[in-house]
């Protein structure tokens, strides 16, 4: 009961930190729109937006209004869910109505790629065990190769599929240009599964992910508790697990902001249906409302990430409270 | 520090060498875009006259590959030198200081710290003219808080040493303590990795924006990343002209990254 108690305060605790802080990244959101050069409006609408539009607008965000007062309308507003309408890229439409379904596709593809990288990166880290200078010559170059951005990545990887494709299979004289994954069929599955391998294979996340993971397995298995555990004769691995799954959450949780980085541009590059587009053409088209909401949505993600790490961490390991309670 | 270790050192300060020289030398390169396109020497394959070929018109590859580095050298020793100089002194300071300074300064850097960073970029993009520059002035900033916080665990844990103790103690201020014992002489190989993988994420991001057309580097300013946006449009009987550029940045991430790490690793076991 005592450490229900315990973890209750924990949680109540990030909770207020994590309210905090969406306060504070919406509030630099915010002021990053009000500096603005010149009329913040014209700065961050299409050209040709109706004045009538635009009014509404600076009424929406508060740009009619001194900047504290002007945040906090705007952010009592966006606490409603209301981001305003969008402009250009889904004309009229309610901003969350059309960031919602692409934002859930994005955290969506982001964690399961998250995921296989780190199931990857352990069983990587289980064959290889402790570092040895055999195995030098491996891990140098996947350094070197998982070093690529995700988008030279998802090039070559495209090439490589289309000359595949056009050697092995019959393409009943359609010829898909090269630089383009297939299969063109946006509703497709493997699209996902494509931008998903790019993300592992990209911007260094797998080999960042192997370090720490191998790292944590080394720490755990060469506990003096491990040893203790075996020298009764016990096995080893339950122990092993369970300490082992606080600093995987760690690692998971840690690497979800550039995975969310990585995800807007590979999300481009094949064409999904996703937040990271949904981003880049609105704000290529100035759709700022698209552009402020997505934003917000990204930062509030992260923030709840970290959240609920720090609680099931807390759950899961009683020093964690006595660290932190 | 292995065999093998101490050749990928060697090659990646190679690299990284050889981007600085290009860097350095890139401005003084006189090229005009416009003057450059002569469409009946477009796609020539590699030879004497065009050590990596033309592209679809006609311009030469390897004077757009050396005019390319213009576009993400100075930005990303900018974002470098914003990140380790702010980064290295709010991390010296919260490491060493106490009570509410301490909580406020951290609170802050955390707050940084959960901005998305493509996002947030993206964001500033959509509101000012975007610039290469402005990408990377952004980047550097957001890039304060993870300086900072590996600076912090390295400070906290000098603190307590016997010899930083007696240096003070000796009477010298725990300013030039700080600054010089600790930062100076303990904290630069931490800071050579950081500045390394700084100095990556803008190219990251340059060639990134660059490749997809709108925020980076316009055509027919030559940039890594445009240069490889090309691969939309050409046969794929002649890849050179965007498999050139895109080797260019793997090899250059790639380099920076090892130089970071390969090179603080050295740094540590020599400082200890």
């Amino acid at each position: 009961m005592n450490r229900l108690l315990a973890l209750v305060l924990v949680a109540g605790r990030r909770l207020a930190g994590g309210l905090l802080l969406l306060v504070g990244a919406t509030f630099l959101i915010y002021f990053t729109i009000r500096s603005a050069p010149g009329d913040a409006i014209d700065a961050i609408t299409p050209m040709g937006t109706p004045p009538e539009v635009k009014e509404k607008l600076a009424a929406d965000f508060g740009l009619d209004q001194e900047p504290l007062a002007g945040y906090v309308t705007w952010l009592g507003r966006s606490a409603h869910g209301d981001f305003g309408e969008s402009l250009v890229t889904v004309t009229g439409e309610e901003v969350m109505t059309a960031a919602l379904p692409a934002f859930r596709n994005t955290l969506l593809l982001s964690f399961a790629a998250l995921l296989v990288c780190q199931v990857l990166a352990t069983l990587l880290a289980l064959v290889l065990g402790e570092p040895s200078s055999r195995q030098q010559v491996l891990t140098g170059a996947l350094y070197f190769f998982t070093a690529a951005p995700s988008f030279v990545a998802a090039i070559f990887f495209s090439q490589a599929l289309n000359a595949g494709i056009r050697h092995f299979v019959d393409t009943n004289g359609y010829e898909p240009p090269d630089w383009y994954p297939i299969p063109i069929d946006a509703k497709s599955i493997m699209q996902y599964v494509f931008a998903g391998l790019m993300l592992i294979a990209g911007d260094g996340l797998f080999m960042d992910m192997f370090n720490t993971v191998r790292a944590e397995i080394s720490a755990v298995r060469n506990a003096q508790f491990i040893a203790a555990i075996r020298a009764k004769g016990a096995s080893t691995a339950p122990h092993t697990l369970r300490n082992l799954v606080v600093p995987f959450i760690s690692a998971f949780a840690a690497r979800l902001p550039l995975v969310l980085g990585s995800v807007v541009i590979v999300e481009y590059f094949f064409t999904l249906d996703g937040a990271g587009y949904l981003l880049l053409e609105a704000s290529k088209q100035r759709d700022f409302p698209i552009v402020v909401g997505l934003s917000v949505l990204f930062t509030l993600s992260i923030i709840v990430m970290n959240l609920v790490a720090d609680v099931v961490r807390a759950a899961i390991d009683p020093r964690e409270v006595a660290r932190n309670g | 520090m292995g065999k093998f270790a101490r050749l990928g050192f060697w090659l990646s300060g190679l690299i990284v060498l050889a981007v600085i020289a290009l860097g350095c030398i890139a401005p003084l390169v006189p090229y005009e875009p416009a003057d450059a396109v002569s469409y009946d020497d477009a796609l020539v394959s590699p030879s004497l006259a065009h050590l990596m070929g033309t592209d679809e018109q006609g311009r030469d590859i390897a004077i757009r590959l050396v005019k390319g580095t213009e576009a993400f050298f100075l930005p990303g020793l900018m974002a470098a030198a914003i990140s380790i100089v702010l980064g290295g002194l709010t991390g010296a300071l919260t490491g060493y200081a106490t009570g509410f300074f301490r909580t406020a300064v951290l609170g802050a850097l955390q707050l940084l710290d959960t901005l998305p960073r493509l996002v947030f970029i993206i964001l500033v993009c959509t509101i000012r003219d975007p610039s290469v520059m402005l990408i990377a002035f952004v980047a550097g900033i957001l890039f304060i808080p993870t300086v900072a916080t590996v600076i912090r665990r390295k400070v906290e844990s000098l603190a307590s040493e016997d010899y930083i103790l007696a240096h003070i103690a000796h009477g010298f201020s725990p300013v030039r303590v700080l600054l010089h014992h600790i930062l100076w002489l303990q904290c630069w190989p931490i800071l050579v990795r950081q500045a390394a993988f700084v100095f990556g994420y803008v190219l990251f991001v340059e060639t990134g924006l660059s490749y997809l057309g709108d925020y980076g580097v316009q055509e027919p300013t030559p940039s890594w990343g445009n240069m490889v946006a090309q691969v939309r449009s050409l046969p794929s009987d002649a890849p050179w002209p965007w498999l050139i550029p895109a080797a260019a940045i793997v090899l250059t991430i790639s380099g920076f990254l090892a130089f970071g790490n390969l090179a603080a690793r050295r740094g540590e076991e020599a400082v200890r």
